[in-house]
């Protein structure tokens, strides 16, 4: 069997003008200049709206004499799905449940927000913020007072006016 | 064997022996009917009102902890209107009782939340205020919340029945009724008070040494027997990261029942304490000291000794170390050349006794093993605070060896003029400074083993926590040693280390980790009926006053 070699009829190039697109591409550049449409964010000079719901590096709520509203009842390490969260519960000079030790380790968390859902005291909270930076790795665990510190609006996960979601 | 009777708990044919309770015959087919003033080591008053349960021709439910059983009797333990009594009498208690539980120290194994969480309604229906007592401090390690109390009146009768210091009351009535101390009386001074806390079935007495330091979920529990006396209570060891967090007591008629003592529930920082020895020195001849494997500081040490010519030994053991242990040095004290193996152990004025259970006492022995040291032909040398005595082995010139004891009261220069001395401890002693070869073991919470207690109970304990670094349990390394002196195969398990021990020793009759379980057998009884399980103490007590 031999080898044959069609030849193939190719179409020519159809002999219209750039002209057309060119002016149409022109058009919709004068028409940005006249009216644009703002989709680039100048960040970080423009800061981004998050979502009421975003999950982001926690907030530990205080009382107003700058005591943790934590009282170490232990439930958000148990319920923590990543174990990023180490708690070590103790007594206060005036007799409460307080956390002695209280540490996030922000790299392993995975932002699920069930530490803030499972809290009965309402005091650890993920936050609406995603900017972190640091020089070292171990800057991620926060501790209490770095949770404390947090000055970043914390998350609302549900509907404050509507809480069981009905 | 006492008359049987045959009744149906939840369509389940049951035959208990007469007089038996509805709530124990329900046990037996793993049904636990809610209950908080019940409790087997103590008298039922049916207060709580919890245990009630349906029985067919009562016109009423009946209290299941006080109403024996009789033939033919058809009860219903979770038929609705059983359920429903149940789930009416639950809401009553959280009329008044917090729902603090995020800090209460309970939480995780209170039997309100169990019950409430399986029986009780989902939401509560209460708008009035709760009543609040507040916090007191019942003396001793006892903290009392009395807005968590449920006035089962447990703690009252544990101090009136079984430890016969009338210590607490019910003060006041009604709604306003709390348990009280009398006056500035309180449980300082008793030896037996933390037992109230364990059978609290919420969280209205805490131990104020476990206050707020772990959550009951969080702890792992491992079986033991409690170091503190040679009573040998059965407990459970409590543990997180690694430490002993709280130590309770585990039930067993034979020994202990559902009881320790204090002594014995707040000695166990020891077992936490850190500096420990974490890999075998040995000393050159100069006198430093270099940490090296396992492998190389037994060879140094078989060197050593094939060059002594004086090849007696002196040995100190210890009363805490295990049965494994001490048989494995009474055998190396034999393959090295023979010799005499002594020990100290501190001993208590008195005994304490637990009035209304006449068996469990702290003894005066406070060590949990001086039986087990007596059975192996180990002599008892020192004063009562395990002081002194070592005189002769401290000057001894052939092999010196010391297991487990940490010879706090001995000079620098002990065991300097032997031709070598062998220190096997947990931690680092003056005493040890002359030590040739200096051995890390582990303690008794970290390793498998028995002890023979006081009557001769050979009972297990379990490791509970991780040996640090390279520390081993002193039998697998005297083992190691004995083998290679003997050329016979040493232990690779405790079981096997155990069943050698018996094998020799006549007394403990051929046991095994097998026979012993978790409860132990007395030795020298292998194939006879070991024991008394079965007869709740508290009936006992019931019948006694009628």
């Amino acid at each position: 069997m031999s080898i044959s070699v069609k030849v193939m009829q190719r179409p020519e190039p159809e002999t219209t003008s750039y002209l057309r697109a060119a002016l149409s591409g022109m058009a919709l550049t004068f028409r940005h200049m006249i009216n644009p449409v703002k989709v680039t964010q100048q960040y970080p000079e423009e800061q981004t709206q998050l979502s009421p719901r975003w999950r982001g590096t926690h907030v530990m709520e205080m009382h107003a004499d700058g005591r943790p509203k934590c009282v170490a009842c232990g439930l958000c390490p148990t319920v923590c799905p990543a174990n990023c969260i180490r708690l070590v519960g103790g007594e206060d000079d005036q007799g409460n449940r307080y956390p002695i030790v209280y540490e996030i380790d922000e790299f392993r968390c995975i932002f699920c927000g069930m530490c803030q859902e499972v809290c009965p005291v309402e005091a650890i909270h993920v936050g609406q913020h995603f900017e972190n930076a640091e020089y070292t790795r171990d800057r991620f665990v926060y501790d209490l007072d770095r949770l404390m510190e947090q000055d970043h609006p914390s998350t609302n996960l549900w509907d404050p006016s509507d809480p069981t979601g009905e | 064997m006492a008359e049987l009777v045959k009744l149906t708990i939840d369509g389940h044919e049951v035959s208990v022996p007469k007089g038996t309770t509805i709530l124990e015959a329900a046990k037996q087919i793993d049904t636990l009917v809610p209950h908080y003033c019940y409790h087997p080591g103590l008298s039922s008053p049916a207060m709580c009102r919890l245990c009630l349960v349906e029985v067919e021709g009562a016109p009423k439910p009946l209290p299941s902890c006080v109403t024996t059983v009789t033939e033919g009797q058809v009860v219903k333990t979770q038929s609705e209107e059983a359920l429903g009594h149940r789930k009416g009498v639950l809401e009553f208690y959280l009329v008044n009782h917090p729902l603090d539980c995020p800090i209460c120290d309970m939480s995780g194994e209170c039997d309100l939340q169990d019950y409430v969480h399986l029986e009780g309604r989902k939401h509560g229906r209460g708008i009035e205020p709760k009543r609040v007592f507040g916090r007191d401090d019942f003396g001793g390690d006892v903290l009392f919340y009395g807005d968590r109390c449920v006035m089962c009146t447990r703690c009252v009768r544990f101090m009136n029945e079984v430890e016969q210091d009338e210590c607490l009351t019910v003060v006041e009535r009604g709604n306003r009724s709390v348990i009280d101390t009398f006056f500035d009386e309180g449980l300082e001074g008793t030896h037996w008070h933390g037992n109230v806390v364990d059978i609290c079935p919420v969280g209205a007495l805490v131990s104020k040494d476990f206050l707020y330091k772990a959550r009951a979920w969080d702890l792992d529990h491992t079986p033991s027997v409690c170091a503190s006396c040679s009573q040998g209570c059965n407990v459970l060891l409590h543990t997180r990261d690694n430490l002993v967090h709280r130590v309770k007591p585990r039930e067993n008629l034979d020994v202990n029942a559902w009881w320790m003592c204090d002594h014995g529930r707040l000695d166990y920082e020891w077992m936490n304490v850190g500096d420990r020895l974490e890999a075998p020195l040995v000393r050159g001849n100069e006198g430093t000291r270099t940490a090296k494997s396992w492998k190389d500081a037994l060879a140094d040490l078989l060197e050593r000794a094939s060059a002594l010519d004086d090849k007696s030994v002196r040995a100190v053991a210890s009363a805490r170390a295990s049965n494994e242990d001490l048989g494995a040095l009474a055998e190396l004290v034999g393959a090295f050349g023979g010799g005499e193996t002594v020990f100290r152990s501190p001993r208590a004025e008195e005994e304490i006794v637990l009035k209304g259970f006449p068996t469990l006492a702290r003894r005066t022995d406070l060590a949990p093993n001086v039986k087990g040291a007596g059975l192996l032909g180990m002599k008892r040398v020192g004063a009562d605070d395990a002081t002194g005595g070592l005189e002769s082995v401290a000057g001894h010139s052939g092999i010196v060896v010391v297991l487990g004891d940490a010879l706090a009261d001995q000079p620098e220069d002990f065991g300097s003029k032997a031709g070598l001395y062998i220190y096997l401890g947990t931690h680092d002693s003056a005493a040890a400074q002359a030590a040739h070869v200096v051995l890390p073991i582990t303690t008794h919470a970290e390793q498998e083993g028995t002890f023979t207690n006081h009557e001769g109970r050979v009972q297990r304990f379990w490791p509970a926590l991780e040996a640090p670094g390279m520390a081993r349990p002193a039998w697998l390394i005297l083992g190691a040693l004995d083998a290679e002196l003997t050329g016979e195969a040493g232990p690779q398990t405790a079981a096997e280390a155990f069943a050698e021990l018996s094998e020799a020793i006549p007394a403990l009759g051929g046991l095994t980790y097998e026979d012993l379980g978790t409860r132990g057998a007395v030795a020298g009884t292998k194939g006879a009926v070991v024991g008394t399980q079965g007869a709740p103490a508290g009936a006992a007590a019931q019948a006694a006053r009628g």
